[in-house]
């Protein structure tokens, strides 16, 4: 690194008299020659954080190889509750801070102090906007239980509906069923069509050791939405109960729902029925859950809730009934029953990797607010931008991983 | 090294400090936008059935090729110091190093370290571990 010093014209300004001086940069510390040489020092610093950067990332992507090695099933089936949508758009938010953050060095080498704010400005935003898509992404897992180890439960994952319509393998299974009402069709979950003005929708999935105790219904109409909670015993047509939703629109009454087998449905097994009883009320969707408690006891033939052939032995068995299905449940993405075992490992991967990820990202967040604050106090200059530079490495390589993680997570075939 | 960078950026740079390569406006842009379509590319190859390892290594080529041009173009590194591409190609020889080796042996561990007490794991193979 000897040629540094030639024919740029500033070869003499670094000796000792920082601060002060006609075209040394005050941040040029006085231990080192001048600003190439301290330039030079950080690259070379930041390359080497970069390299065990790339190491420490490196013992989770060997976990996530050893377990896809061991267990592909797991990955083919468990990408599916992640949502392609976001990831793409967190991979281009990513890319677009990237330009931003190589667009800032260059702004920063050419002195142009408002460029540089705007570029520096920008990647902070997109890297806010990446932290808040995965707010999104983690919130609604966390809300479904799509977590790891334990905590992972795939009978409360709305992905996971398939269960319940196919073999009732969650005790304590919910589901719910949007029904929109203009199209008569069920876009979400297991409810067939319904018998003209006066709509039935039935619910299917309630089998075997299942029985309901609770529906809740919530309709969005012209201008209110309203939501009912109640059990199912205390829920009698009479439409006498006045509290709990609306507003402005006086006294209303609330829907009411019975739950009856219905043979017209599921003639093959046992099923449900739910009336909604307030025409008036109806809105343009009804959002239909049904929440069911495990009976651990086999239950009775004469049941109205018990699966109609009657083969079933006690036990387990009794309750993984399979159960024709309809043109509904052929839709569902998953055919194939029960996730495989130990799905959970997958989103301790997925939460891990992600998770670190994460933490990098804030990480840059502070360092690159860090930046923004020297750039409009005028700290930059064309021969000292290294902390602009610096940041920009570290967060082309927080991209990099994404780049990665991006298509190993949730673009599996 | 330092010779070449400064003539190239004596075309951007009147300032003349040269300190570091000022990345070109087109590089840049260049780079960003097929850094847009190879994601698009990505996302769209999985509608294409190759069977699960081609669709993977499909993914990991366009993965790489991304990687690639960061490293390059934003990260600088094709106008940057040799030394510093020596360090990025050792870090990822470790790194395969360490994949390498930790894969070689994957077929010595355990099906599961997650305890259930109904279904214990089956014991290892070989003879106990000494306390």
């Amino acid at each position: 690194m000897s040629d540094h010093d030639h024919d740029h014209g500033h070869g003499d300004d670094g000796h000792g008299h920082h601060g002060g001086h006609g075209h040394g940069s005050p941040w040029i510390q006085h231990h080192y020659d001048d600003a190439q040489h301290q330039f030079d020092s950080g690259k070379l610093g930041i390359w080497f954080f970069l390299v065990q950067e790339v190491l420490f990332f490196s013992g989770l992507f060997v976990a996530y190889i050893l377990y896809r090695y061991h267990h592909p099933e797991i990955y083919a089936y468990a990408h599916s509750y992640l949502d392609v949508k976001w990831g793409a758009i967190n991979t281009a938010v990513l890319i677009i801070s990237s330009l931003t953050a190589a667009w800032a060095v260059r702004c920063a080498q050419l002195a142009q102090r408002r460029g540089l704010i705007f570029c520096l400005a920008v990647t902070i935003a997109c890297a806010c906007g990446f932290l808040g898509i995965k707010y999104v992404e983690y919130s609604h897992k966390i809300h479904e239980r799509i977590l790891f180890g334990k905590k992972f439960d795939p009978c409360i994952a709305s992905a996971g509906n398939h269960l319940l319509n196919k073999e009732n393998y969650c005790p304590g299974v919910k589901t719910s069923v949007v029904w929109d009402a203009k199209t008569n069709k069920a876009d979400r979950g297991c409810l067939d069509a319904p018998t003209g003005y006066d709509w039935d929708p039935a619910l299917k999935g309630i089998q075997g050791k299942c029985v309901v105790n609770e529906l809740t219904m919530s309709g969005t109409g012209a201008n209110r939405k309203e939501v009912s909670r109640r059990p199912v015993e205390a829920c009698a047509p009479s439409p006498d109960h006045g509290s709990g939703h609306g507003g402005g629109h006086g006294k209303q009454t609330y829907p009411c729902w019975t739950l009856e087998q219905n043979p017209h449905v599921c003639p093959k097994g046992p099923g449900a029925m739910v009336h909604y009883g307030d025409h008036t009320s109806r809105g343009s969707t009804v959002e239909i859950e049904v929440t069911c408690e495990a009976v651990p006891a086999p239950v009775e033939p004469k049941d109205a809730l018990a699966p109609v052939d009657g083969k079933l032995e006690r036990g387990e068995a009794s309750f993984k009934k399979p159960v024709t299905p309809s043109k509904h449940d052929l839709k569902h993405e998953f055919q194939s029953g029960p996730p495989p075992e130990h799905t959970n490992m997958f989103f301790s991967i997925y939460f891990a990797m992600t998770g670190l990820h994460g933490l990098h990202v804030l990480f840059g967040i502070f360092v690159y607010i860090w930046l923004l604050v020297r750039a409009i106090k005028g700290h930059f200059t064309p021969d000292y931008f290294g902390p602009v530079d610096y940041a920009a490495l570290y967060w082309h390589l927080v991209d990099l991983i994404w780049i990665f993680l991006f298509p190993l997570l949730y673009l599996i075939h | 090294m330092a010779s070449d960078t400064s003539s190239a950026h004596d075309k951007h740079d009147e300032h003349g400090h040269g300190i570091a390569h000022v990345a070109a406006v087109k590089v840049l842009l260049g780079t960003w936008i097929a850094l847009m379509f190879l994601t698009i590319i990505t996302v769209a190859a999985t509608k294409i059935d190759l069977g699960t390892n081609w669709n993977l290594a499909l993914a990991m080529v366009i993965a790489v090729v991304k990687a690639t041009l960061v490293v390059l173009f934003f990260m600088h590194l094709a106008y940057d110091k040799l030394f510093h591409t020596v360090l990025v190609v050792a870090g990822l020889f470790a790194a395969a190093l360490f994949v390498g080796f930790a894969l070689m042996d994957s077929g010595q561990y355990q099906q599961t370290i997650i305890w259930d007490t109904d279904k214990p794991p089956p014991a290892p193979i070989g003879p106990r571990p000494v306390p």
